[in-house]
C-alpha cells in the first residue's frame, strides 16, 4: 500500500508539473465549461421571461442562475478525459510501457485528473464567484444541503472519473471509436441535467434518465446544493445511489481491465 | 488526394458520418426540450430555433471542411519551423496557408445543417422563396470572409503562443454563445457579440434572412452591406495581421 501511495505521490508530482506547464492550454480547456453553462442560463431565463409566473419546470430566474453556476461548478468538478485519450494511447503505443509497469494505468490518469482539477482551481473559482455577482442567483441551500451537496459533488466526480474510465475501456477492442467520448458526453449533457434540469425534459426523456448514472453525477449534486431536496431522507439516498453507482464502477473497471489487457497481449504479441 | 486517402478507411467514414447524424440529432433533442417548456422566446419559435441550428451546423460543418485543417497546419508549421518551405515558394504565403488542405467528409454535417434550415424554413412559410434564399447565401458569404479572418488571426497568434495547441478553443468557445438566437442574451452582450466580436454575422443573422420573419430581424433591410462591411474590415485586419506575423517570424533557424 505504501508503494502505491509513494508511486501516486510522483505521478501527482509530475501531473502538476505537467499541468503548469501547459496552463495556456488547459485555461482554454477550462474556459468551455464556464461558457456552456453561462449561455444554457441565458437561454433557460429568457424561456422562464415568457411565461406569467416567470417559471419553467419549477425553476424561476434566480433558480436557473444558481443551477448553471452549481453546472460549472459540478462540470469542471468532473471532468474527466479518458474516454477521448484512451485511443490515442493504444494506437501511439504509448499504453505499452505503462502496462509494463508494476502499477495499474489508471493511477496515473487518476493523478492527472486531479492535477488538472487542483491547477485550474486557482482561474475558475473567480470566474465562477463573476458570474454569481452577474447573475445574482437564488441559492436556498441550507447548511446540512449543502454540506451533503459537497460530498456528493465529490462522489460525482469519482464516479465520471471511474466510469468513464470503464467506457474508455472499449478502445482496447475497438481503438478507432474515438467517437465514444463525444457519445459519453453527449448523452451525460441531457440525461445529466446540463442542458436543462431534468424537471425541464419532455416525459420520454424524463424516464430514461431516471434510469441512468449520469443524473446522480450532475443534476443531483446541484439539486441538493442549491436547495430542491428538501427531505433528508431523500438526499441520502441519492448519496447512496451514487455510492453504488460508484462500486458499479469499480467492479466494471476490475472485470473490463483484466479482459482488456489480456486482448492487448493478444493482438500485439 | 484528400478524397482517395479517406476512401481507403471505410469504417471511418460509416462511422464519421454517423457522427454527423448524432450531432445534428442532439441539437434536436435540444430543441425539443426547450419547446416542451414554451412556445416561443423573444419572437423565435422551435422552427427559427430549427432554422438557426441547421445554419449552425452548416457553419461548424465549413470551418471544418475548409478552414480548421489549413489553419491548423499552420500553426504546425509554425511550431516545427516548417513554414520556411512555405515562405520560399513564390506564391503569396497567406494564399497558400489558406488553400492547402481540406476534408471531404465534413460535408455530411454542411448537407445535414441545410436540410434541416431548410425544412425549418418551409415549416414556417410553406414556400422556400428564391429571393430569402439567395440573400441567405448572400450572407453566408460574408459569414465565410468573416470566419476566414478570425480564424486566419487564431491562427497568426501561434507566432507568439508556440506551445499553446489548442489555440482553436478560443474560437469554439466564442462560437458555443451562437448556438441559440442572440436574442436571449441582454442587450449589451447582444451589441457585444455583433460588432465587437461578430459572432452574430455568422450564426443569427443569417438564419434571419432565411426565416425572412420582419418580427425578428436584428439589423433590418440593411443588413447584407453591414455584414459585407464588417466581413472587409475584418479580411483586411486579418491579412495586415498575417503579414505582421510572417515578419516577427523567426524561422527553424532562429
Amino acid at each position: 500500500m505504501t508503494h502505491l501511495m509513494r508511486a501516486f505521490g510522483a505521478f501527482m508530482r509530475v501531473g502538476i508539473g505537467t499541468m503548469l506547464q501547459y496552463r495556456g492550454e488547459i485555461l482554454l480547456w477550462a474556459i468551455w465549461g464556464l461558457v456552456n453553462p453561462a449561455v444554457l442560463y441565458a437561454l433557460w431565463s429568457a424561456a422562464a421571461q415568457t411565461h406569467e409566473n416567470g417559471e419553467v419546470a419549477g425553476y424561476g430566474r434566480g433558480e436557473f442562475g444558481a443551477y448553471f453556476f452549481m453546472m460549472m461548478v459540478v462540470g469542471h468538478l468532473t471532468t474527466a478525459w479518458d474516454t477521448y485519450e484512451m485511443g490515442y494511447l493504444i494506437r501511439s503505443g504509448t499504453m505499452s510501457p505503462k502496462l509494463l509497469r508494476p502499477i495499474l494505468p489508471i493511477w496515473e490518469a487518476l493523478a492527472s485528473n486531479l492535477s488538472y482539477k487542483l491547477v485550474t482551481l486557482v482561474f475558475v473559482v473567480p470566474m465562477w464567484i463573476l458570474f454569481a455577482l452577474i447573475v445574482r442567483p437564488t441559492f436556498d441551500g441550507n447548511a446540512w444541503q449543502v454540506a451533503l451537496g459537497t460530498i456528493s459533488v465529490l462522489l460525482a466526480g469519482a464516479m465520471n472519473f471511474v466510469l468513464g474510465y470503464c467506457v474508455a475501456l472499449i478502445a482496447f477492442w475497438s481503438p478507432k471509436l474515438d467517437a465514444t467520448g463525444e457519445v459519453f458526453f453527449g448523452v451525460g449533457m441531457f440525461f445529466g441535467g446540463r442542458f436543462s434540469p431534468l424537471a425541464a425534459l419532455p416525459p420520454l426523456l424524463g424516464s430514461i434518465a431516471a434510469l441512468l448514472p449520469f443524473r446522480w453525477m450532475f443534476a443531483f449534486p446541484a439539486d441538493l446544493t442549491i436547495g430542491r431536496i428538501d427531505s433528508l431522507t431523500e438526499a441520502l439516498a441519492g448519496l447512496a445511489m451514487q455510492t453504488a453507482w460508484l462500486v458499479l464502477g469499480i467492479i466494471g473497471f476490475r472485470l473490463l481491465w483484466s479482459a482488456a489487457v489480456k486482448r492487448y497481449t493478444a493482438v500485439s504479441g | 488526394m484528400s478524397v482517395q486517402n479517406l476512401a481507403a478507411y471505410r469504417f471511418d467514414l460509416f462511422v464519421r458520418t454517423i457522427m454527423s447524424f448524432v450531432h445534428i440529432s442532439a441539437e434536436l433533442v435540444g430543441i425539443w426540450t426547450i419547446f416542451h417548456n414554451t412556445t416561443n422566446i423573444r419572437g423565435w419559435t422551435a422552427w427559427h430555433f430549427l432554422v438557426l441550428a441547421g445554419v449552425y451546423r452548416m457553419v461548424a460543418g465549413g470551418i471544418r471542411m475548409f478552414i480548421v485543417p489549413n489553419v491548423r497546419k499552420l500553426m504546425e508549421d509554425i511550431r516545427n519551423g516548417t513554414l520556411d518551405f512555405v515562405l520560399l515558394k513564390p506564391v503569396n504565403a497567406q494564399f497558400l496557408v489558406s488553400i492547402r488542405e481540406f476534408v471531404v467528409w465534413r460535408l455530411t454535417d454542411v448537407l445535414l445543417g441545410l436540410a434541416v434550415s431548410l425544412y425549418g424554413c418551409w415549416r414556417l412559410t410553406h414556400t422556400i422563396p428564391f429571393q430569402t434564399v439567395g440573400v441567405f447565401f448572400v450572407m453566408m458569404i460574408a459569414a465565410c470572409i468573416i470566419l476566414y479572418s478570425l480564424w486566419l488571426c487564431l491562427g497568426t497568434l501561434c507566432f507568439w503562443f508556440v506551445r499553446i495547441d489548442n489555440i482553436e478553443m478560443v474560437f469554439w468557445n466564442v462560437f458555443e454563445a451562437g448556438r441559440y438566437p442572440i436574442v436571449i442574451y441582454p442587450q449589451k452582450v447582444q451589441t457585444l457579440l455583433t460588432f465587437i466580436i461578430p459572432l452574430a454575422f455568422i450564426t443569427t443573422i443569417p438564419a434571419e434572412k432565411l426565416i425572412g420573419d420582419a418580427n425578428t430581424l436584428t439589423l433590418g433591410p440593411s443588413a447584407p452591406f453591414i455584414a459585407f462591411g464588417v466581413a472587409a474590415i475584418s479580411l483586411i485586419g486579418a491579412t495586415w495581421f498575417f503579414n505582421f506575423g510572417i515578419r516577427r517570424y523567426s524561422g527553424a533557424s532562429a
